[in-house]
């Protein structure tokens, strides 16, 4: 590798696209934390840099016969040979393009929505380590490379979460996200540590290929199968470890859009894609896979159809859109995954950032106050946001619409009709929850008195800062309505991907297209006539039946049902009782000593405190049990 | 006999009766002292380093010297190095105690030499607890009599307790047996396998590396002694002393454990019960320094998956282990003495907002916090995949199970400190904490290699695995 990088081009972008923003990551760290300009001035160049890199990589790559894989020798033990480096194929391509386009406009959006914040510089290099991560991620070639910067990835959302450091509730969000996280990433590590065994290396081509079958048992591949996924349940927030990610709303804004919608969650569906032959190789997995995304899905939705918060709604409806993909990816069609995961980036980032755009002109995130506010005002964001929920609903022809048309194909081609059935449910409920913020803030109850400055913001840097915010929505507006039509082109480069895997298209139904507009169009209708028309209640049907609502509202109960665990397993249980110990032996003896001078009463003191021969008897239960053991 | 072999050992005595001689007469120093004590330290990791590749064996072969103990050796010369280096301001004891604290923190690394380089019971033993010694009196040397003393005298009767458990093993060991050396005990294992008494025997010999180790049920001592010893103590016990233990149990252990069934199962389930426990107890722990003993139980938890894997992937996996857990530890260490200035104890809420105090020393705390917890790319992480691997490959699924819930159990109050240093803030506005500049490149350079050796670990691997070449 050495002696061949600089002469061959696609390496040299690959590196140079990938590693810029940690370099900027150091020199921010370094040198320029207390000159926000120039950190922020560095950040977006490194940016642009990554942007430019994966653009001439995915430009040049457009027909690639098989993949490109450039490693080096990262660690050798025993006889476990690790390698380190690039592997370009269609699917890490894509992923790659997505994730510096979203980067590189979130980034500059951040410039107007930062602006004036104390931590501007921490705020811009930890932005840059979150994209050199990710990238890296994206091409890695070995499974231990990926969960390198998996973890990598999840660290740099733990800053971003915690991000404002006085705020107290933001820490604790970032904690839970980051050991929920990490508890999924237990079994990923379990599933990666079994691959290796069997297979001797973690060469991604290799797991996929087909001669893994015949190197692992079918138990094991499943055995597997089902730990990887576990990873991709705790990153993608499916069930049951989904109550983080409404959680991380705490962070800013750009953060929730960039790594809370785009990229970091969709890490999990990407690791589908990339293990795609692997997972199929294993019913069970699969089956387990689809029912976790449907169950996902359509909780999620319920949650969303309660929440009063514009950025946990379009976070619960980011957990039902991963668990959609991930049903399209477990009923074989990795297209329909990456199709969806791609327009979703687009719409949902579309999304987090015009509820930026609102939050920071009006400083809550309640949509009825918004829109008490008057958000329907702010013309550009509003706009843009009824396009974005308009894909999110799959109306057409937003590229929503054509996504979720694939999924739906490919569910509809499985033997068992619940699964589709259950998808256009969620069709239903999606349409219903993403039209419902619109309604309420287009037509609130009352306005306040028409003021052109509600409208436009006052002052000219004020209006630069708001400009500069604006530009990337009109963008992202943009991508939302065009990659509908980018079907065809996409599905060509993909199918250069695992050829003889990708079956064809599943069913191809004509009544399909309609019956989801259809529904769509019902979902949308349904939130008119309760939200919308004039004279309209402005409460949905859920929140006439008290119970439910709460129930969805309090997430079915899933935190406190956690809380509840951890409290009486380890809070109150085990390190209760050892605390216990711990103080009444500790305070004991110290008053004991307190009391006498000499060193003979101390000793009697500790000794009467009682808690030596109580450790030591201990010791000695401990190693008699161990000694009888043997005679067992 | 060839005496050159034994020079690190005889120059680190030496410079210890030098300061015992000094400590008897003459003014005390302090800042010339510590000057002296920092060169002789320097001056010591050269010698050891300029000895790595000698071999042989001395005093009826009953000592021997290989690359394994000479490996051991430079890492337990670094670690005095390193605990010196903080010690520049010895608030936790008397003026007049600083020579014999120098003293003791020499004679205890000679000790500690002689005990990776040990092949006969009764060397062992003899190093074990020549090195044990020093470290009652340095515990109860601080200045705070009330804390120090008791915490020693803890630290005292538990340790001769496990002294004599371990002394009772030998003893059993050699009725059964007739061998004293570790190399015959290997020849004649294999037809005792069946016999308690050597069996039993030699899980109470085992004890007194457990001990040494903080592994349950012999783990009693460390949250006391850590919290009640001053800070560089603790620091040293958590380093060195844990190093010097890990030498000793891989030698015993390679060549006692392979086969051995019964032996191997005991040691994991002193794994188990270890980690879990260590890390349960940690949670509600608001003392840093308790919070770090019980974290070291939990990592000699982890430490002996690599020991009981009983392969050369786990032996090596454990050396590196070793020195991760060296600049780990030692990098939290350095923390806590640098904001517990006065030479007092820490509690958590203390590092409140050290982020503006001292930006180098709140990223120091991060890195190794966040290295401690098994997150690449750290060395902390590689450590723990190396372990694990090798668990895996002699198929212990779930003992690996098992560290990796332990792992994320972990995560909880390691980033208790993170965030306490980084987002709470201080009830009072506190001073800024200002570093020399050879301690903050020190704490850069720490940091550095913690993610250099986690990102670039094959060259570190190369030498654990030279070095456990000689086991087997």
């Amino acid at each position: 590798m050495a002696s061949c990088w600089i002469e061959n081009s696609t390496l040299l972008t690959a590196i140079v696209g990938t590693w810029a923003p940690f370099v900027t990551f150091v020199l921010i760290m370094l040198f320029t934390r207390h000159r926000p300009k120039t950190s922020a001035g560095l950040s977006l160049a490194s940016a642009t840099v990554s942007l430019a890199s994966a653009l001439v990589l995915l430009g040049g790559h457009w027909n690639l016969q098989r993949p490109l894989e450039y490693t080096g020798r990262w660690l050798v033990s025993g006889d476990i040979y690790i390698p380190f480096g690039y592997l370009l194929d269609p699917v890490s391509l894509l992923m790659l393009t997505v994730v510096a386009i979203i980067g590189f406009l979130v980034q500059f959006y951040s410039l107007g929505y930062m602006a004036g914040d104390p931590g501007f510089s921490r705020y811009f290099a930890l932005m840059s380590l979150f994209l050199w991560s990710m990238m890296c991620l994206t091409i890695s070639p070995t499974l231990f490379q990926l969960y390198i910067f998996w973890e990598l990835v999840g660290l740099s959302s733990y800053f971003l979460i915690g991000f404002w450091y006085e705020k107290f509730s933001a820490g604790q969000a970032g904690k839970k996200a980051f050991v929920m996280t990490r508890l999924g990433d237990v079994a990923m590590f379990l599933g990666v540590l079994l691959i290796l065994l069997h297979l001797g290396n973690l060469n991604i081509l290799e797991i996929d290929s087909p001669k893994i079958v015949g190197l692992m048992p079918p138990e094991m591949l499943t055995l597997a199968a089902l730990l990887i996924f576990g990873g991709i349940i705790g990153k993608s927030a499916q069930f049951p470890l989904l109550t983080w990610l409404p959680d991380a709303m705490q962070g800013p804004s750009p953060v929730s859009a960039l790594l809370h919608s785009s990229t970091m969650v969709a890490a999990g569906v990407y690791l589908f894609e990339r293990l795609f032959p692997f997972f199929l190789f294993s019913s069970t997995a699969t089956t387990v896979g689809l029912a976790i995304g449907t169950i996902s899905m359509l909780l999620a939705s319920t949650m969303a159809m309660v929440s009063r918060d514009i950025k946990q709604i379009w976070a619960y409806s980011t957990i039902s859109q991963l668990g959609f993909m991930l049903m399209g990816l477990d009923a074989g069609g990795l297209f329909a995954g990456a199709f969806h995961l791609t327009t979703h980036a687009a719409f949902k980032a579309l999304l987090f950032l015009c509820a930026g755009v609102f939050i920071h002109q009006y400083g809550t995130n309640d949509i009825y106050d918004l829109a008490a506010k008057g958000t329907r005002r702010m013309r550009v964001p509003m706009l843009c946001t009824i396009i974005g929920a308009g894909a999110l609903a799959g109306l057409p022809p937003l590229s929503g619409f054509f996504s979720k048309e694939v999924i739906l194909a490919k569910l509809a081609g499985l033997p068992n009709p619940i699964w589709l059935v259950a998808a256009l449910l969620g069709v239903f409920l999606t349409a219903y929850y993403a039209f419902r913020p619109i309604f309420i803030m287009l037509f609130p109850p009352s306005l306040p008195a028409a003021n052109a400055s509600n409208a436009a913001p006052e002052g000219t840097r004020h209006r630069l800062l708001y400009r500069i915010m604006v530009g990337p929505l009109v963008i992202l507006a943009g991508a939302t309505v065009a990659l509908g039509f980018l079907q065809t082109p996409l599905r060509n480069f993909l199918a250069g991907q695992y050829t003889g895997l990708t079956t064809a298209g599943g069913a191809h139904l004509g009544w399909l297209p309609y019956v989801t507009s259809l529904l769509a169009t019902g979902g949308v209708a349904l939130t008119w006539w309760e939200f919308g028309r004039p004279g309209a209640r402005q409460t949905g049907f859920v929140d006439g039946i008290p119970v439910i609502a709460r129930f969805f509202a309090e997430r079915w109960y899933l935190d406190r049902l956690y809380r509840a665990i951890l409290d009486h397993a380890v809070d109150r249980g085990i390190s209760a009782v050892l605390a216990q110990n711990d103080t009444r032996v500790i305070d004991g003896s110290i008053d004991g000593i307190s009391r006498g001078t000499v060193l003979a009463g101390r000793l009697a003191a500790l000794i009467n405190a009682g808690m030596i021969q109580y450790r030591l008897l201990m010791i000695f239960a401990a190693t008699v049990l161990l000694s009888l053991y043997f005679f067992f | 006999m060839n005496w050159l072999l034994f020079t690190p050992e005889i120059y680190y005595l030496l410079v210890s009766l030098l300061f015992l001689g000094a400590s008897m007469g003459g003014r005390a120093t302090p800042g010339t002292d510590y000057i002296a004590a920092l060169s002789a330290a320097a001056v010591g990791m050269a010698v050891t380093a300029a000895a790595v590749k000698l071999e042989g064996s001395l005093f009826a072969g009953s000592y021997r010297i290989d690359l394994l103990s000479q490996v051991f050796k430079v890492i337990l010369s670094s670690a005095l190095f390193l605990v010196l280096c903080i010690c520049a301001q010895l608030n936790g004891i008397r003026e007049r105690h600083r020579r014999d604290f120098y003293c003791l923190l020499f004679l205890c690394t000679v000790a500690m030499m002689m005990l990776v380089s040990s092949v006969h019971l009764i060397s062992i033993y003899l190093s074990l607890e020549l090195s044990s010694y020093s470290l009652y009196v340095l515990v109860a040397l601080r200045k705070n009599a009330n804390l120090g003393l008791e915490a020693g005298i803890k630290y005292f009767i538990i340790g001769i307790f496990a002294s004599a458990m371990m002394f009772f093993g030998m003893g059993m060991v050699y009725a059964s047996t007739g061998a004293g050396y570790l190399e015959e005990l290997t020849e004649v294992l294999p037809g005792f396998v069946h016999d308690p008494l050597l069996m039993l025997g030699l899980l109470l010999t085992l004890s007194g590396f457990f001990f040494k180790l903080a592994v349950f049920p012999f783990h009693f001592w460390a949250p006391d002694v850590y919290q009640g010893s001053m800070n560089q103590v603790a620091a040293y016990i958590a380093t060195a002393s844990k190093v010097a233990a890990i030498g000793i149990l891989l030698r015993v252990i390679a060549v006692l454990g392979e086969g051995n069934a019964y032996l191997i199962q005991v040691l994991a389930v002193l794994s188990i019960v270890s980690m879990t426990l260590g890390n349960l107890a940690a949670i509600v722990e608001h003392d840093v320094k308790r919070l770090l003993a019980y974290s070291t139980i939990a990592h000699a938890g982890y430490v002996l998956i690599g020991v009981l894997s009983a392969s050369a992937g786990g032996y090596s996996g454990t050396v590196f282990y070793a020195m991760a857990l060296l600049l780990m530890k030692f990098t939290v260490f350095l923390v806590v003495v640098q904001v517990a200035s006065a030479g007092g104890n820490l509690r958590i809420e203390q590092l409140a907002g050290l982020h503006r105090r001292s930006p180098l020393l709140a990223m120091a705390l991060l890195v190794a916090a966040f290295s401690l917890a098994g997150i690449p790319p750290t060395v902390g992480f590689t450590g723990k995949f190396l372990v694990f691997t090798a668990a895996m490959q002699k198929g212990y699924f779930t003992l690996v199970l098992i560290g990796m819930i332990n792992v994320v159990i972990s995560l909880y109050y390691y980033l208790m400190m993170v965030r306490a240093a980084y987002l709470l803030k201080p009830d009072e506005a506190l001073p800024d904490l200002h570093l020399s500049l050879p301690l903050r490149t020190l704490t850069g350079a720490l940091v550095a290699l913690m993610l250099v050796a986690g990102s670039f670990p094959y060259p570190f691997i190369q030498a654990a695995n030279a070095a456990v070449r000689a086991l087997m």
